[in-house]
């Protein structure tokens, strides 16, 4: 079983922070993880994108993704050109405190979040980013909470450390929201 | 040992010191600047030197000495970076320092520049392309094992995708048997003696100590590398025992080929897929023998067309041999454009496919 994220945003919103938390966390569980990035060299504002393969056997190790099953989607600048790759019957998890309601995606299932909103609640609107993949696996699978929890701490630079606490609020209140928003749909077997 | 998720650059650095690489030198330039940058991060634990150099020569001559001094040594940029350090690498492979370079090229279209040279004199560069990540783990162990095996600077041929794309990957120590002796190394011991060692591209030697001079020394070297050329090379052929058309790619470039052949497959066209692992020693022989059955031979490269060359060298006028790729850059200038992508190379294959069913 293979499985592919699209991970979008604006540079700035910690896109490339969650995909690694992400592909970390299915490294450990012991699955086959590829990710690649792409990003301009603006540091904030700029397109930001990374697409992960996760597969419990062998990888076919293809870098660049033709079509994806689901995505995660902290902003709706580059939203079409996600939109246009993501499968029928596959699913978004959208960050709807920034992109609002309006977001739609042909045969596929789109489930908002207001990551931005529970971020801000939580003390700490930077952290939206996390709470948006906590909600993410928790819809979609491909890694635990438990792991994304220790992959965001191995992740953080010893220079940071006074976030980790609000950063494992926010995927443990992210997991929450993402099963109320409706868990039990298109979940994949991968994560399971 | 469990997988670890490492960046290309990274699981390359961690394999390089597994080999025993202690000494790298190097000069930023995308996308070769992780690369850099994790040796520099690494090297210190294993009391090993990691110099940002002031340019691509002076790095590249660091190498040559910490080479002849007898470490294990490596170097590396992109291919404009590679361009400046052609002399250095053409004197080394002359005068018999081992040493690794690391291309992480801004494309393919530096293929002619690794497989010809850019160096004065009768030398080869060995050169492995490898596919992705965890193959190019393998080729950073191989290319150092190789080098001082043949005492002689080699090359890997990677890309933006190798050097910037995560993978879950095993970095571990691969045996190659003890390491040949170094007896010619330049590492002082023989200081004041009277006897003290040389390494010369002309091989004159001294007063008291003549060498073979260049005319003895030159065609022993060329000797050599036809030696390698005869058993060094290597190949991947997919799908090529009945095939009708045979697509050759080199590098991450063979990684969306081999999906494209295996989506052709299920759709009942006989296509295969072969790739030149080492990009010289060209596998000339191999490809010839994949390519037994093809009525065409397609040619994926994201160049104006530089390895056809050697696909016709190897299969001669028996089959039409026909280019499918082309310049291509995306807006970085450092990654492959628009046409590196599985349905690009789904469609131009099929179309060739049907083109020659109709004739």
């Amino acid at each position: 079983m293979q499985r592919e994220v699209v991970l979008t945003g604006i540079g700035g919103q910690g896109v490339q922070l969650a995909a690694k938390t992400l592909a970390m966390a299915a490294t450990a569980e012991g699955r086959q993880v590829m990710m690649s990035s792409h990003y301009g060299g603006e540091m904030r504002g700029g397109q930001t994108e990374a697409s992960i393969i996760v597969s419990d056997d062998r990888l076919r190790p293809v870098p660049i993704l033709e079509s994806t099953w689901s995505a995660y989607v902290m902003h709706h600048r580059y939203w079409p050109g996600v939109a246009a790759r993501l499968r029928p019957g596959g699913l978004a998890v959208v960050n709807s405190s920034v992109t609002g309601d309006e977001l739609t995606a042909e045969g596929a299932e789109v489930v908002p979040v207001a990551a931005g909103d529970i971020a801000a609640g939580l003390g700490s609107p930077m952290a939206a980013g996390f709470v948006l993949l906590g909600a993410y696996v928790s819809v979609a699978g491909l890694a635990r909470l438990e792991s994304l929890v220790d992959a965001m701490k191995e992740l953080v630079p010893p220079y940071r450390t006074q976030h980790l606490a609000i950063n494992e609020a926010a995927l443990r209140a992210g997991a929450q929201a993402g099963t109320e928003a409706g868990a039990a749909r298109a979940g994949s077997e991968v994560g399971r | 040992m469990t997988a670890r998720l490492l960046q290309g650059s990274d699981a390359v650095a961690r394999s390089a010191i597994e080999a025993g690489c202690r000494f790298f030198a190097g000069y930023p330039m995308l996308p070769f600047t992780d690369l850099l940058e994790s040796m520099a991060r690494l090297m210190p634990a294993v009391d090993g030197v990691c110099m940002n150099a002031e340019s691509e020569i002076e790095a590249v001559n660091m190498a040559l000495g910490a080479g002849a001094a007898g470490a294990r040594a490596a170097t590396g940029s992109c291919g404009q970076g590679i361009a400046l350090m052609q002399e250095a690498i053409a004197e080394a492979a002359l005068n018999e320092v081992p040493f690794v370079v690391f291309n992480m090229a801004r494309g393919q279209q530096d293929y002619f520049q690794a497989t010809r040279g850019g160096g004065w004199g009768d030398y080869r560069t060995l050169c492995l392309a490898p596919k992705d990540v965890s193959e190019a783990v393998e080729h950073t162990q191989l290319l150092f094992h190789l080098a001082d095996r043949y005492r002689a600077p080699v090359m890997m041929y990677g890309d933006y995708l190798i050097s910037h794309t995560y993978m879950s990957v095993e970095v571990e120590r691969r045996d190659y048997g003890p390491r040949p002796a170094k007896d010619w190394a330049l590492d002082g011991r023989r200081g004041g003696t009277g006897r003290s060692r040389q390494i010369w591209t002309w091989a004159m030697g001294k007063a008291n100590d003549p060498g073979p001079g260049p005319d003895r020394h030159w065609q022993r070297i060329a000797e050599k590398f036809d030696d390698m050329g005869r058993v060094e090379s290597r190949w991947e052929a997919e799908r090529c025992d009945d095939a009708e058309t045979v697509v050759v790619s080199f590098g991450t470039a063979a990684a969306f080929v081999e999906q494209v052949v295996a989506e052709l497959r299920e759709d009942g066209l006989r296509v295969g897929a072969f790739r030149p692992v080492s990009l010289w020693p060209f596998p000339e022989a191999a490809l010839a023998e994949a390519c037994a059955s093809a009525s065409q031979v397609l040619v994926f490269e994201v160049n104006a067309g530089q390895m056809i060359d050697d696909v016709r060298l190897s299969i001669g006028r028996r089959i039409p041999v026909r280019p499918l790729g082309r310049v291509s850059i995306d807006f970085s200038g450092m990654r492959q454009g628009e046409i590196l992508t599985v349905p690009w190379i789904r469609d131009r294959v099929r179309a060739a496919v049907k083109e020659v069913a109709v004739k």
